[in-house]
């Protein structure tokens, strides 16, 4: 057991980088327990399980994502426990640290990552796996599962790349799988029983985390391959180990604790303002989206409940601004029930709603023109496909009718700014699909004038940007096995859309590098044959590969060969019948599913959603939500 | 409702409207993690606090209503305060003591409120009223390395200024010095400050390097606090509480 010290940062240190405010703490409703503390101060040991939640990436991102706050709370409310909080060093951070030999501490006591019990991560994409090994290689953790020791913590994470973890196997002791509000602390109960009775055996312990549902343990696994390479399977390495680790949801959103005091970071994040949480899960089922999958079936909280979060909140953080969040804003049941308490709650406070992902109809029209802050962003739609055929093929269950529809009520409700989100990829895609994008953007542009015209508003230039990202084949989707596009055939996309619409001054278009989406695929669907290559590219100065201007593609695909792969043995098409590397995770929505909805796909149908009729997915094994309404 | 007549009808709000602002000037300092964040997070914290305060709080018009406040001067990153300024504005008048005994706490740790006056409408804006302030600063022999900076006539430092590199006299605006002979790493110093003419402590530190042989890691670690700032014209220094 390390003693506990206290970090000191010396002013000069702090002056000397950007941003020092990242890592002093001290924010508004953070948690500190003096009594844990006070004990460490004067024994430099506490029998309280002490928990480091790691976010990595920068302050800024990792305040504003909520998974973090709720857990942070989860994990500080019983008595035996504490959650602290550390984020990634920024470069000229990371370079005074690692000169002076400053180790990664938590920003509530100071702590270095290597004397805490548990170091926790919530990793929201796989571009932040080599932050995770940043956070802990500067927090003193051995890096690898296998090199630590009963005097190391034990190192975990969660978040939607948990569904395949493999690619960082070996460097995590344990994995949760699915929401973490009820396992996190059985986890930690367990780490308590091993502290209490001296930390015996490590590797008894892990034996015992991974018979807790919903918990994965990568090294009571062993990965196989055949002569070509290909992946055959991955196998429990002794017995009583379980052969596939099923997700964990919580039943009732309801019934559990919500942070309505969260951390309030003194200086600015990418969002500034508190969040509530509507539902969790989605009822459309893009083919593309993972997330769309992953957090099956869709649970919803009652209006009631969020009423009295989103009050709470705002009297707790001072904020200005409430973010309404779920992956689908409209498919909410209780929205006006909710924005109507909630701006009678406001009123005169000036607090608005932000409202991302809402479906334009006469509803929100209505709401739109009571909340005010709608109007600096302009309004955005997600077509994700050109034509209707490829939106089919998709499952994007949106048609160009629905799409003016909506555009012509914003335009006559006096806005002119339109945002349109595609994907360039997909599978089936011809160039006809592409220039569907154009197509759309330029029916968008004549609506605008049209309107203008027969309304008599005064004409301004509209404002229509296309955004394309990059169709990324992610595991537990139905296009889990496709291949992804080659850079070559895109860059062709791309140039054929700009064309397209380059005499068109109103409309602008963004897009996005190629060569992270191939690396964000590559690790996507990694195996554990990717750890090494991860640690390597660390090793070579890779982090934050999350950011454009840090990426280092060059630098990946020396490593990658360097250990014997290839981008074309991950990002190719995968047989159907293939084992896959996360074939031993359940996630409800069975595999047998997945590939019907890829079948469906090609052959253009559309599947009804969760609500307008069950497509029997699997999901319905949590025997709760959308699948019991 | 249309943008349109919405736009429309918050314009003739704005004309019919003449908002009269009740304001509370708060002394505040500020010391530890908090002062490590910028101006602006400075200033959007201050309102946060105010808002979760419940006080009648009067909002600027327009489309992104914000708590109307005014800061004395700009507070650099790093720089402690003891004697900071803001006046923060109320739809109804609002005793000190009620104001004190609200916000008191809710205030964020390290950053406190010294003490607050009433004042009706005031008729200067406060950022213009600022035209010096003191400083503490601490460093290993600073008040022998000020001292020989005040003892020249020319004190030239360099400041980037929208990208390029200027040169300016820093000599005139150093104002007086207060000294302790029993803490020579600690000296006073009373600069011009506000809207006309400004010296930041940077400016001063990097002149102790550059002539007074102030080691340059020393400089970088010293510790700067703003101890007051003040109105009026050197030599008649006015409290910044006086001026209505
Ligand atoms: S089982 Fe049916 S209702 Fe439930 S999530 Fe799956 S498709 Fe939707």
């Amino acid at each position: 057991m390390k003693k506990h010290i206290e970090v000191n940062i010396s002013h000069a240190d702090l002056m000397s980088v950007a941003s020092p405010g990242r890592y002093v703490g001290g924010e508004t409703n953070v948690i500190i327990k003096n009594e844990i503390l006070n004990e460490l101060r004067t024994n430099g040991y506490t029998s309280a399980v002490r928990v480091a939640f790691g976010f990595p990436d920068v302050y800024e991102i990792g305040m504003s994502n909520l998974a973090m706050q709720i857990l942070y709370k989860v994990l500080n409310e019983p008595e035996w426990c504490s959650c602290e909080r550390a984020f990634s060093p920024w470069p000229d951070m990371d370079k005074v640290m690692r000169d002076k030999n400053i180790p990664l501490y938590t920003l509530e006591t100071k702590s270095p990552l290597n004397e805490f019990d548990v170091v926790c991560f919530s990793i929201g994409y796989e571009m932040a796996y080599t932050n995770v090994l940043q956070m802990l290689d500067l927090g003193g953790v051995p890096l690898k599962s296998a090199d630590r020791t009963e005097e190391d913590p034990i190192v975990v994470c969660g978040g939607p790349v948990a569904y395949n973890i493999e690619p960082m196997a070996d460097f995590f002791d344990a994995v949760f799988m699915g929401e973490g509000e009820e396992v996190d602390l059985e986890l930690a109960q367990m780490v308590k029983e091993y502290k209490d009775s001296g930390k015996k055996d490590r590797q008894e312990l892990l034996r015992k985390l991974a018979s807790i549902e919903g918990v994965y343990v990568p090294s009571l696994y062993k990965d196989e391959y055949d002569l070509e390479g290909h992946f055959i399977a991955l196998k429990p390495i002794e017995d009583g180990i379980p052969t596939i680790i099923t997700k964990r949801i919580i039943k009732d959103l309801d019934g559990i604790p919500y942070p309505t005091e969260p951390v309030v970071p003194n200086m600015s994040t990418v969002h500034n303002r508190a969040y509530i949480e509507l539902f969790r899960g989605c009822i459309r089922g893009c083919r593309f989206c993972q997330a769309g999958y992953i957090y099956r079936p869709v649970r919803e909280k009652s209006a009631q409940v969020l009423c009295d979060n989103g009050i709470a909140i705002e009297k707790s953080t001072g904020y200005d601004e409430l973010g309404l969040l779920s992956l689908s804003t409209s498919d909410y049941r209780g929205l006006p029930e909710l924005t109507d308490g909630l701006l009678k709650a406001y009123e005169g406070h000036h607090t608005s709603l932000s409202l991302p992902s809402l479906r334009i109809d006469n509803f929100a029209m209505e709401l739109m023109n009571k909340i005010s802050s709608t109007r600096k962003s302009g309004i955005t739609f997600a077509p994700e496909a050109g034509t209707q055929r490829l939106r089919d093929v998709i499952n994007k269950g949106i048609t160009e009718e629905d799409i003016l529809k909506s555009v012509r009520m914003i335009f006559e409700g006096g806005w002119s700014t339109v945002k349109l989100y595609f994907m360039l990829g997909l599978p089936t895609e011809t160039m006809d699909d592409v220039k569907g994008i154009a197509d759309l953007a330029i029916k968008i542009e004549d609506l605008y004038y049209d309107i203008a015209r027969e309304k008599d508003i005064k004409v301004r230039r509209p404002e229509i940007t296309i955004s394309t990202s990059l169709f990324i084949p992610k595991p537990f989707t139905a296009f889990q096995w496709e291949a992804q596009d080659s850079i070559e055939s895109l860059g062709e996309k791309q140039r054929y859309l700009k064309s397209l619409i380059q005499r068109h001054k109103s409309i602008h278009y963004n897009w996005h590098g190629f060569e992270t989406s191939v690396w964000e695929a590559v690790l996507a669907r990694g195996d554990r044959r990717m750890a090494p290559v991860i640690l390597d590219g660390y090793k070579q100065g890779c982090i934050f590969d999350a950011w454009d201007d840090m990426f280092k593609y060059e630098t990946w695909l020396q490593v990658l060969a360097d250990n014997g792969l290839t981008v074309d043995q991950f990002i190719g098409a995968i047989d159907v019948d293939a084992p896959l590397a996360w074939d031993h995770i359940n996630i409800g929505v069975t595999r047998k599913f997945l590939a019907l909805e890829r079948k469906r796909a090609y052959e253009e149908t559309v599947t009804p959603n969760c609500r307008e009729k069950c497509a029997g997915c699997g999901a319905a094994c949590f025997k709760t939500g959308v699948c019991y309404e | 409702m249309s943008k349109k007549k919405y736009d429309e009808r918050v314009l003739a709000m704005t004309k019919q409207q003449h908002l009269v602002h009740y304001v509370l000037r708060t002394r505040f300092a500020r010391k530890g993690a908090v002062s490590y964040i910028g101006h602006l997070d400075l200033m959007n914290l201050f309102g946060r606090t105010v808002r979760k305060s419940g006080l009648p709080i009067l909002y600027s018009q327009g489309f992104n209503p914000r708590p109307e406040m005014v800061f004395a001067l700009p507070l650099g990153v790093g720089i402690d305060t003891e004697g900071d300024y803001v006046d923060i504005s109320m739809s109804v008048p609002i005793q000190p003591e009620e104001f004190v005994e609200k916000m008191t706490p809710l205030m964020p740790e390290g950053l406190s409120i010294v003490s607050v006056v009433y004042k009706d409408e005031p008729k200067n804006s406060l950022m213009s009223v600022v035209t010096m302030a003191e400083y503490a600063i601490k460093a290993p022999g600073i008040t022998e390395c000020v001292k020989k900076i005040m003892e020249m006539e020319v004190v030239e430092v360099e400041k980037k200024a929208k990208g390029k590199i200027v040169t300016n006299d820093i000599r005139p605006q150093l104002l007086e010095l207060h000294e302790d002979a029993s803490l020579p790493d600690c000296v006073e110093v009373l600069v011009k400050a506000g809207s006309t003419s400004n010296l930041r402590p940077e400016s001063l530190l990097q002149a102790c390097t550059r002539y007074a042989g102030l080691d340059p890691e020393d400089a970088s670690n010293a510790g700067v606090t703003r101890l007051c700032l003040y109105g009026g014209e050197y030599p008649n220094i006015k409290r910044i509480e006086e001026f209505t």
